[in-house]
C-alpha cells in the first residue's frame, strides 16, 4: 500500500479524536500585545538574601544582589534552578493505593512514587475527608500538624501559618515545642542565663571589634552560616568579619577556633585553630575552669554578685563529689588537647577582654545542654558578662545577630491562629490522656510508642497516638534522624499530607501532595537585614504560579471554603488587602519613629529603609543593676548550680554542668572499636538546610560524581584506598549512603563531614526504585541523617542528637546507582 | 468538512493533510493528559477500532498499535484506569530520576553553551515554541499550564501546521523541533515505564513522525 | 525614668505639606535675601531673639526654658535656643534651617497659635527634635557636656554607673535626659495606643479602699506633690487605694521581695518572679514606705524571700477596676505576635519562672512596645503551669 492510499484509508476513521480539545488556543489579544509589558527588574528576597530579578519574555532571566548587599552569597545563583526545576510539584497528586483504599492503604508502599494526578477540588476534599476520619476515630491526638520548619520567606504567605490556621479551623491537633537547630540550647539557657540566648540579639560587632582582645569561636563557623537568614538577608555581618580579619592580621585581636575541623571562618580570618576530639568540649571547659580556680584567675567578685551556686559546683571541679579531679591532665586525656594548652587557655581567657562566641553544633549531641551550660559558667568565672567585647554569645553566626537593630517595628504576618471567638468544627480537646504538645524531635518516638510517658523539661509528656501528619513548607525527611526508623514509623500512619513546591523526600513519603508556588510567584512583604531589621522589602511577583501550583493563601482559602469557613479564614480580605494591611499596620506601629511612605510608593520603590541601629551590649543592663534588671532565671542571677534542674533528678542532666560519656564517641570512646569515625553533619555551606539542594546547576558546583561530598582525612582515606572523586559508602548499623569523596587535610583523623540538607534518595541495593521504599535502602545521594541516631539530648530538652554518630566508610565496589533524589536533565543509558 | 480543533472557522483542506493533522492531534491529546472514561470510550468505539486497524495495517506501526489496542481493552475497571494514570503520572508529571518528563529541552543534546544562562524548564525551547505559536496566532491553553516545549504542544502545533502551512515548512519544523529529540525520549520512556501503554505510545509516535517526515520529503522531491 | 524610654508615637505628618512646604521654603529664602548676604544671614538667624521673633515661642517653650537650669544657674552660663536646636556644623546647619522653614509655614497658618494647639502638637514636635538629637548622638549637648571631662568623683555612685556606660557607647544624651529644657509632652495614649484603646485610660474618680489594676507601667512618687520618682509600678498590678489627693493617690502594693541587694523589687507572690513594682533605693530605705512581714526560703534558688507591703504615691490615671480586659488584650496579642515565626507554646506549657527566659529570648522579631511586652509576659506568667494545672 502506498502512503497516500494508507492515509486516505484513515480518512473515514479519524473522527474519533476530534471530541478531545486541543492544548492550543487562539492567541488572545492581551497576550499578543502585552505579554512582555511587565518585563524588567523587580525586587524580592529569600533566606539567601534580598535581591533583584529580571523578567524577560515572562520568564526570570537574571538575578543580582540587592543594592545594599555588599557580601551576597553565591546561593542566589541557584534561585532560577529552584523555580524552573524539573522536580517541581506540578499538580495535586494522591498516592495510588491511598486513592484506592484510603486509610486502609498499604503504607509500606510509601516512597515508591506511585501517584495519580487529581484536581485541586478532589485533592482538597480527600484532605478534608481524611481529617474528618481522623478526628472522628481518634480525636485531636490522632493528628499532628505541628511539625513546622524554615518555610520560604514572606509574612503573608508563610506556609506553616496558613496550614495551621486552616487545619485548626477543622479541628485541634498535636503541637510541638522547640526546634531541631537549638533544641538543647533554648531549653537549658533560660535556667542559666535567663533567656533562650540562641535567638536573642547580641553585643554589636563594632563593640566586639573595639574592645575584645581575645575571641573564642567555639565550634562556630559564622563565615559559613551567616550566608542565610530567617528573613531576607543583606549580610551586614560580613563587613565586621572583614574588619576582624584585618585585626587578626595586625595582631590586635587573637581569635582561637576550638573545633575538630578547620572551619571556613578560620581559613578566612587566618586565625588559630585548637583541635579538640569531637563531643569532648565539656571536658575541656572543666579543665580550663580547674586551672582558673587553681591559679585564682576567676573573678570571684563577679561570681558572688551576679551568680548563684558556684560553691556547689566547685567540689565537682575538685573531684570531691565524684572522686575525679577535673585537672587539665584529666581533660587532656579525653579531649586530645594538651594540659599545657589548657592551662594557657585559662590564662588567655582571663587576661584581657574575652568574647566567647558559641556555635550551635555542640548542643545538637547527646547531653547537648552541658557544653552550653559549662560555657556560661566559664564566662561567669571570667567575669566579663555585660561588658562590651566580653562575655558570651550563642548567636553571632545567625541571621545578622550582632548587627545593631534599627529598632523599627517589623511587620506582622497572616495569622497562624484562629481569631478570637472562632471555633474549629471538631472542637474536642480530649487528647485521651496524652500530651497535646511534644518535644519537636520526639514525634517518631511518639508514632512508634504511643502512650509512653517520658520526662521533658521538668514535666511528664505522654506520647499521643498519631495517625495523620500534615507538612507544609517542611521537610522532616531531611532534618529528622535515622531514616530507617522513620520508615518504620511512617508505616503506622494512616494519612500524610505534604504541601511543597518541589518533590522533597517528605512529599515522596506522603499520600496527598499539593503544589505550592515558589516565593517568586506571589506578592509578599518581609523585613530585610534579619536581626538588623534594616528595612522593609517588597517581594514582587516575578511570574504567575507555574503549572497548577497555587500560593499558600489561595490553597488554604480554598480549603477553608470546603469547611464553609472562607470568610472566617480570610476575614473577607483578598491577598492584596492583606498585603496592604500588613504594611499599614507596620507603618502605624512605626509612626513618629520611622517614616514610611504610602503602600503604593513603597511597592514601586521595592523597599523602605529604617536606618542604622545603635551599638548595644548584651546583659549590660543586668551588669549595671542585677536587682532592677534581673535575668529571667528563677533567682534572677546566673545559675551555675540550678536547684530547679537538680530537683528534676535527671540522671542525664544534673544540677550543675557535668561531663558525661556519650552513647557513641570517636577517638577511643564507646563504639569507636566498631565504627571508628565521627560524622559531622553540620549546616551546609551551599544550602539552607535542604532548601536549594534541588537546584541542579548550582548543585553541580559542589557535588562529586553527582553526589553530596563527604570530606575525608587524607590518612584515613589512604588506609581505605580512597581518593577524591571516588564514590564512598558510609555506613553503620542504622543505615548506609553513597557520597562523593573529597580528601582534605582540613579534616582530622577519625572525622568526616557530610553536610545536612542533602536530599534523601533511597534506592534498593540493586539500584531499583521499589527498593528505595524498603527499610535498609541505600541513599544514592548522601543524606547524613540516614546514619544518625534518633535519641533525645537528655530528659531536660529531649532535643535532637544528630552529632552523636559514629560510622565507617569504604570505597564503593558495587554498581553505582543513579541519584534518585532529584530529576534534573535526563541521563540516558544508551 | 472538518472543524479545526483550534480555530473555529471552517477551513477547506485536503483530506490527506486532514488525516495527518488528526493523527498528530490524537497523539498530542494522549500525551496531554491521562486516559479517562470518555477518552477510553472514544478510543474503543467501533469507529476507533477501524482506525486502529487501518493504522496497524502499516508494518512499522503494527506492533505498537497492537499493544495499544490490547492495553486499551484491559482498561475495563476503574482500578485499571487509575493504574494507567499512575503510569502516566510517574512518567510525565512527578519529574524524578525514574520519570521521562515530556519536555524537548531535557532531551536535546546541545544544551545552552554557558551554564546558568537559561533555566532548565521554561528555557530556550519554551521561548522558541512560544514564538512559533505566536506567529500562527496561537498560544498554549490556560488549562494546560505547561511549558511550550511539552511534547503535547509540539504535536498539536504540527497538527495545526498540517492544515495551515506548506510541506516545506512542516518538514523543517518537524526536523528541527520534534524528530531531533524523540529518539532520546523513546529510550528514556522505555527504560522507566512500569506499564506497556506509554512505551508503545512513544514508539508509535516516533515511528509516525519518522514516516511522516519521510513522506513529506518524498512529496517534496 | 525607665518608662520614658518607651517608644513615643506621633501622628505622621500629612503628605499634603509638600506644596505648602515649598512656599515656606521660598519665604525663608526671601527672608535671607532681605537680610543681606548668606553668611551674615545665618549668623543673624542664629540668635535667640531671631528665634523668638517668629517662632511663636514667647508663651510656651521659652517660658519653660526659663524655669530650668539651662537658663539660670550659679555659673551664669545660659543655653539659648540655637545652642540646642541648630547643629553646629555648617552643612547640617543649613539643612536644619531649611527644615525650620516648616515653622514659617506653621506661623503663617496658625498651626500652634493657641496653648491647646501647641499642646496637641507638642509630642510631634518633641519627637522630631529627639530624633534629630538621636541622629547626631546629642552633639549639641556635647558641645558643653563632654563625657571625657566629666568628674566621676563628684557624682553619685548610681550616676557614675549610668554615665560610664553611656560614655562607653557614646550614647545620645536625650536617651535619658528628656524633658530637661522644656516640659515633657503629655504621653497619654502615645504609649501602647492599641492597648489603651482596648482597656481605656482608667476610672475617673478612684475610690479610697478600692482595689485597681494598672493599665500601663506607671511612675511612683514619694508624695502627692513631688515629681521626684520613687520607682515604677508594673502593668497589670493590683493596688489598693489608701488616700487620694488631687490627681495623686497613695496606694498599697502587697507582695514578696527577695532578700538580696536593697530589696527594691516587689513580686506578685512568694518565689514567683512576677514583677509588681520596683522602688528606687531611696524609696526602699525611706521610713514608712515598706512594711515587712514573715520570711521564707525558696527551695528552687535557696534565696530568702520576705512578704512586704509598700505604701506609696502614684497618679490616679490608668487604674482599672477589672483585670480581665488586660488579659484579653494580652492573650490576643500573644496569639498573633508570637505565632509569626512558629507555633506559640500554650500559656500553661511553662511555669511562671520559666516564662521570662523563654519570652525574653524570643522577642527579637516581635512587634510590641515595652508596655505590651511587660503585659504579655505577666499574662503568660499568671496563666502558666504554676497556676493552671491542666496542661500535660
Amino acid at each position: 500500500m502506498n502512503r497516500r492510499d494508507f492515509l486516505k484509508g484513515l480518512v473515514g476513521t479519524s473522527y474519533v479524536v476530534l471530541s478531545g480539545s486541543s492544548v492550543l488556543a487562539p492567541l488572545n489579544a492581551l497576550a499578543a500585545s502585552g505579554a512582555d509589558a511587565s518585563d524588567g527588574w523587580l525586587t524580592t528576597g529569600s533566606h539567601f538574601g534580598a535581591f533583584k530579578m529580571k523578567r524577560k519574555n515572562g520568564v526570570i532571566s537574571e538575578v543580582k544582589p540587592f543594592d545594599t548587599d555588599m557580601y551576597p552569597t553565591d546561593m542566589i545563583n541557584g534561585i532560577k534552578g529552584l523555580v524552573y526545576n524539573p522536580s517541581r510539584v506540578r499538580y495535586p497528586m494522591v498516592r495510588l493505593d491511598f486513592l484506592l483504599k484510603g486509610h486502609q492503604s498499604d503504607t509500606t508502599q510509601r516512597g515508591d512514587f506511585r501517584f495519580v494526578r487529581v484536581t485541586w477540588d478532589k485533592a482538597l476534599r480527600l484532605f478534608k475527608d481524611s481529617l474528618d476520619e481522623i478526628q472522628t476515630k481518634y480525636g485531636p491526638s490522632g493528628l499532628h500538624a505541628g511539625q513546622t520548619g524554615w518555610r520560604a520567606t514572606g509574612q503573608l504567605h508563610s506556609s506553616t501559618s496558613h496550614m495551621q490556621r486552616a487545619v485548626g479551623m477543622h479541628g485541634n491537633f498535636v503541637k510541638k515545642v522547640g526546634d531541631y537547630s537549638t533544641g538543647a540550647g533554648q531549653t537549658i539557657l533560660p535556667y542559666i542565663l535567663g533567656s533562650t540566648e540562641v535567638y536573642a540579639q547580641g553585643t554589636s560587632w563594632s563593640l566586639i571589634l573595639e574592645h575584645s582582645k581575645t575571641i573564642i569561636l567555639w565550634s562556630n563557623d559564622p563565615y559559613k552560616n551567616l550566608q542565610v537568614g530567617w528573613n531576607a538577608e543583606t549580610h551586614e555581618s560580613y563587613a565586621y568579619l572583614a574588619q576582624l580579619k584585618e585585626k587578626v592580621a595586625k595582631g590586635e585581636i587573637r581569635v582561637i577556633s576550638i573545633d575538630p575541623v578547620v572551619t571556613k571562618t578560620q581559613q578566612y580570618l587566618g586565625c588559630e585553630q585548637l583541635y579538640i576530639n569531637p563531643q569532648t568540649d565539656v571536658a575541656l571547659m572543666l579543665g580550663i575552669a580547674h586551672e582558673m580556680v587553681e591559679k585564682n584567675l576567676h573573678d570571684t567578685k563577679f561570681i558572688e554578685g551576679y551568680s548563684l551556686g558556684f560553691d556547689k559546683f566547685l567540689p565537682y571541679i575538685k573531684g570531691q563529689t565524684d572522686g575525679v579531679e577535673k585537672t587539665p591532665e584529666w581533660a587532656a586525656k579525653i579531649t586530645g588537647v594538651s594540659a599545657e594548652i589548657i592551662r594557657d587557655l585559662a590564662k588567655v581567657m582571663t587576661k584581657d577582654r574575652t568574647q566567647m562566641l558559641m556555635g550551635w553544633c555542640i548542643q545538637r549531641q547527646q547531653h547537648g545542654e552541658q557544653p552550653y551550660w559549662m560555657a556560661a559558667v566559664l564566662a561567669t568565672m571570667i567575669g566579663q558578662i555585660g561588658l562590651p567585647g566580653g562575655g558570651i554569645s550563642y548567636g553571632h553566626h545567625y541571621s545578622s545577630i550582632g548587627v545593631p537593630s534599627s529598632g523599627a517595628a517589623a511587620p506582622g504576618a497572616f495569622p497562624r491562629n484562629l481569631d478570637e471567638g472562632q471555633k474549629p468544627i471538631f472542637d474536642s480537646n480530649d487528647f485521651k490522656g496524652a500530651s497535646n504538645t511534644i518535644p519537636v524531635a520526639r514525634w517518631i518516638d511518639a508514632i512508634l510508642e504511643p502512650g509512653k510517658t517520658i520526662d521533658s523539661n521538668g514535666t511528664k509528656v505522654t506520647y499521643p497516638d498519631i495517625k495523620m501528619m500534615v507538612f507544609s513548607g517542611n521537610n522532616p525527611w531531611n532534618h529528622h534522624q535515622d531514616r530507617n526508623r522513620m520508615k518504620k514509623a511512617f508505616h503506622k500512619l494512616e494519612c500524610i499530607v505534604s504541601i511543597d513546591m518541589n518533590w522533597t523526600a517528605t512529599c515522596r513519603f506522603s499520600d496527598i501532595v499539593l503544589p505550592a508556588c515558589t516565593t517568586f510567584e506571589r506578592n509578599d512583604i518581609d523585613i530585610y537585614g534579619a536581626y538588623a531589621n534594616r528595612g522593609l522589602l517588597a517581594m514582587q511577583k516575578m511570574v504567575e504560579p507555574l503549572y497548577e501550583s497555587l500560593s499558600d493563601f489561595e490553597i488554604f482559602t480554598r480549603f477553608a471554603a470546603l469547611l464553609g469557613k472562607e470568610k472566617e479564614y480570610t476575614r473577607g480580605m483578598t491577598e492584596r488587602d492583606w498585603l496592604v494591611k500588613l504594611y499599614n499596620d507596620c507603618k502605624a506601629a512605626n509612626a513618629g519613629q520611622f517614616e514610611m511612605p504610602e503602600f503604593d510608593e513603597f511597592w514601586k520603590a521595592g523597599y523602605v529603609y529604617f536606618g542604622e541601629g545603635k551599638p548595644w551590649v548584651r546583659h549590660a543592663a543586668f551588669r549595671d543593676d542585677p536587682e532592677i534588671n534581673p535575668l529571667g532565671t528563677p533567682s534572677g542571677l546566673i545559675e551555675i548550680y540550678s536547684r530547679k534542674i537538680a530537683h528534676y533528678e535527671y540522671d542525664d542532666c544534673p544540677g550543675h554542668p557535668t561531663w558525661m560519656e556519650k552513647a557513641e564517641r570517636s577517638h577511643g570512646g564507646p563504639g569507636s572499636d566498631k565504627h571508628p569515625i565521627w560524622m559531622q553533619s553540620c549546616h551546609p555551606d551551599k544550602r539552607l538546610h535542604s532548601q536549594m539542594c534541588e537546584s541542579e546547576e548550582f548543585r553541580e558546583t559542589y557535588t562529586v560524581n553527582g553526589r553530596e561530598p563527604v570530606y575525608l582525612n587524607p590518612e584515613d582515606a589512604k588506609k581505605r584506598g580512597i581518593k577524591s572523586g571516588d564514590v564512598v559508602r558510609v555506613f553503620n548499623d542504622r543505615g548506609q549512603l553513597l557520597a562523593g569523596a573529597v580528601v582534605s587535610d582540613k579534616f582530622p583523623q577519625g572525622v568526616i563531614r557530610i553536610q545536612e540538607g542533602a536530599w534523601y534518595g533511597p534506592v534498593g541495593e540493586d539500584g531499583s526504585k521499589e527498593g528505595g521504599a524498603k527499610i535498609g535502602a541505600i541513599c544514592s545521594y548522601g543524606d547524613p541523617n540516614t546514619l544518625t541516631m534518633d535519641i533525645g539530648t537528655s530528659k531536660l530538652a529531649q532535643a535532637c542528637s544528630a552529632y552523636t554518630c559514629l560510622v565507617d566508610y569504604e570505597k564503593y565496589q558495587g554498581k553505582v546507582p543513579a541519584v534518585s533524589s532529584f530529576s534534573g536533565p535526563v541521563e540516558i543509558a544508551l | 468538512m472538518i472543524k479545526d480543533a483550534v480555530n473555529t472557522e471552517t477551513v477547506e483542506v485536503n483530506p490527506v493533510d486532514q488525516v495527518r493533522s488528526t493523527i498528530y492531534q490524537l497523539l498530542s491529546s494522549l500525551f496531554a493528559k491521562e486516559i479517562d472514561h470518555k477518552t477510553l470510550h472514544d478510543l474503543t468505539s467501533d469507529q476507533a477500532k477501524q482506525f486502529w486497524a487501518q493504522l496497524g495495517s502499516e508494518a512499522e506501526f503494527k506492533a505498537d498499535v497492537d499493544v495499544l489496542v490490547a492495553e486499551l481493552a484491559k482498561l475495563n475497571t476503574d482500578k485499571a484506569l487509575l493504574e494507567l494514570a499512575a503510569d502516566y503520572c510517574g512518567l510525565f508529571l512527578v519529574g524524578t530520576k525514574y520519570s521521562a518528563s515530556p519536555y524537548a529541552s531535557l532531551y536535546l543534546s546541545d544544551k545552552p553553551a554557558k551554564k546558568g544562562d537559561e533555566p532548565l524548564l521554561f528555557g530556550e525551547q519554551h521561548q522558541q515554541m512560544t514564538q512559533f505559536l505566536k506567529q500562527s496566532q496561537l498560544q498554549v491553553q490556560s488549562e494546560f499550564p505547561e511549558p511550550a516545549d511539552h511534547i503535547a504542544v509540539i504535536l498539536a502545533y504540527v497538527a495545526h501546521l498540517c492544515t495551515h502551512s506548506d510541506e516545506t515548512e512542516q518538514l523543517s519544523f518537524i526536523n528541527a523541533n520534534l524528530a531531533n529529540w524523540l529518539g532520546n525520549f523513546v529510550t528514556k520512556v522505555t527504560e522507566v515505564d512500569t506499564g506497556n501503554f506509554y512505551q508503545a505510545l512513544v514508539r508509535l509516535t516516533h515511528a509516525w513522525v519518522k514516516s511522516d517526515a519521510e513522506w513529506l520529503e518524498s512529496e517534496l522531491n | 525614668m525607665r518608662w520614658l524610654l518607651n517608644i513615643w508615637r506621633t501622628l505622621t505628618k500629612p503628605a499634603k505639606y509638600l506644596t505648602l512646604g515649598s512656599v515656606s521654603v521660598s519665604a525663608f529664602l526671601m527672608g535671607i535675601i532681605f537680610w543681606g548676604g548668606f553668611n551674615t544671614a545665618l549668623e543673624a538667624t542664629n540668635t535667640e531673639e531671631f528665634c523668638i521673633s517668629c517662632h511663636s515661642m514667647e508663651s510656651k517653650p521659652y517660658q519653660e526654658l526659663q524655669q530650668t537650669v539651662h537658663f539660670s544657674n550659679h555659673s551664669g552660663v545660659r543655653a539659648t535656643c540655637p545652642d540646642c536646636h541648630v547643629p553646629h556644623d555648617y552643612g547640617r546647619k543649613i539643612a536644619r534651617k531649611l527644615e525650620a522653614s516648616h515653622d514659617v509655614y506653621g506661623w503663617l497658618f496658625n498651626t500652634v497659635n493657641t496653648p491647646e494647639k501647641f499642646e496637641a502638637k507638642r509630642l510631634e514636635m518633641a519627637s522630631r527634635e529627639w530624633k534629630r538629637f538621636d541622629r547626631d548622638k546629642s552633639a549639641a549637648c556635647k558641645n558643653c557636656h563632654q563625657y571625657e571631662s566629666m568628674d566621676w568623683d563628684s557624682m553619685s555612685k548610681l550616676a557614675v554607673k549610668q554615665m560610664k556606660r553611656a560614655a562607653e557607647l557614646d550614647q545620645s544624651c536625650v536617651d535619658c535626659h528628656k524633658g530637661i529644657a522644656h516640659k515633657l509632652p503629655e504621653m497619654g495614649t502615645a504609649r501602647a495606643p492599641e492597648l489603651i484603646a482596648e482597656v481605656g485610660r482608667g476610672v475617673s474618680g478612684v475610690q479610697v479602699g478600692q482595689t485597681y489594676f494598672t493599665a500601663l507601667t506607671k511612675p511612683l512618687f514619694f508624695n502627692e506633690k513631688t515629681d521626684v520618682e520613687a520607682g515604677t509600678l508594673n502593668i497589670a498590678t493590683k493596688v489598693k487605694v489608701l488616700e487620694v489627693k488631687g490627681t495623686r493617690a497613695k496606694i498599697g502594693i502587697t507582695g514578696w521581695r527577695k532578700k538580696i541587694g536593697a530589696g527594691r523589687v516587689i513580686y506578685y507572690d512568694f518565689g514567683l518572679n512576677i514583677l509588681s513594682a520596683q522602688l528606687s533605693k531611696d524609696a526602699a530605705l525611706e521610713e514608712g514606705v515598706i512594711k515587712t512581714f514573715e520570711e521564707k526560703e525558696d527551695p528552687m534558688t535557696g534565696l530568702k524571700w520576705q512578704r512586704v507591703e509598700a505604701d506609696i504615691w502614684t497618679d490616679t490615671d490608668y487604674l482599672l477596676t477589672d483585670l480581665q480586659p488586660l488579659w484579653d488584650y494580652a492573650r490576643s496579642t500573644y496569639s498573633t505576635a508570637c505565632s509569626v515565626c512558629h507555633t506559640q507554646p500554650a500559656e500553661a506549657h511553662f511555669d511562671a519562672n520559666t516564662w521570662p527566659g523563654m519570652f525574653q529570648g524570643m522577642i527579637a522579631f516581635v512587634n510590641m512596645d515595652q508596655d505590651t511586652q511587660a503585659l504579655v509576659q505577666k499574662y503568660l506568667q499568671e496563666h502558666s503551669s504554676t497556676f493552671d494545672k491542666s496542661a500535660h
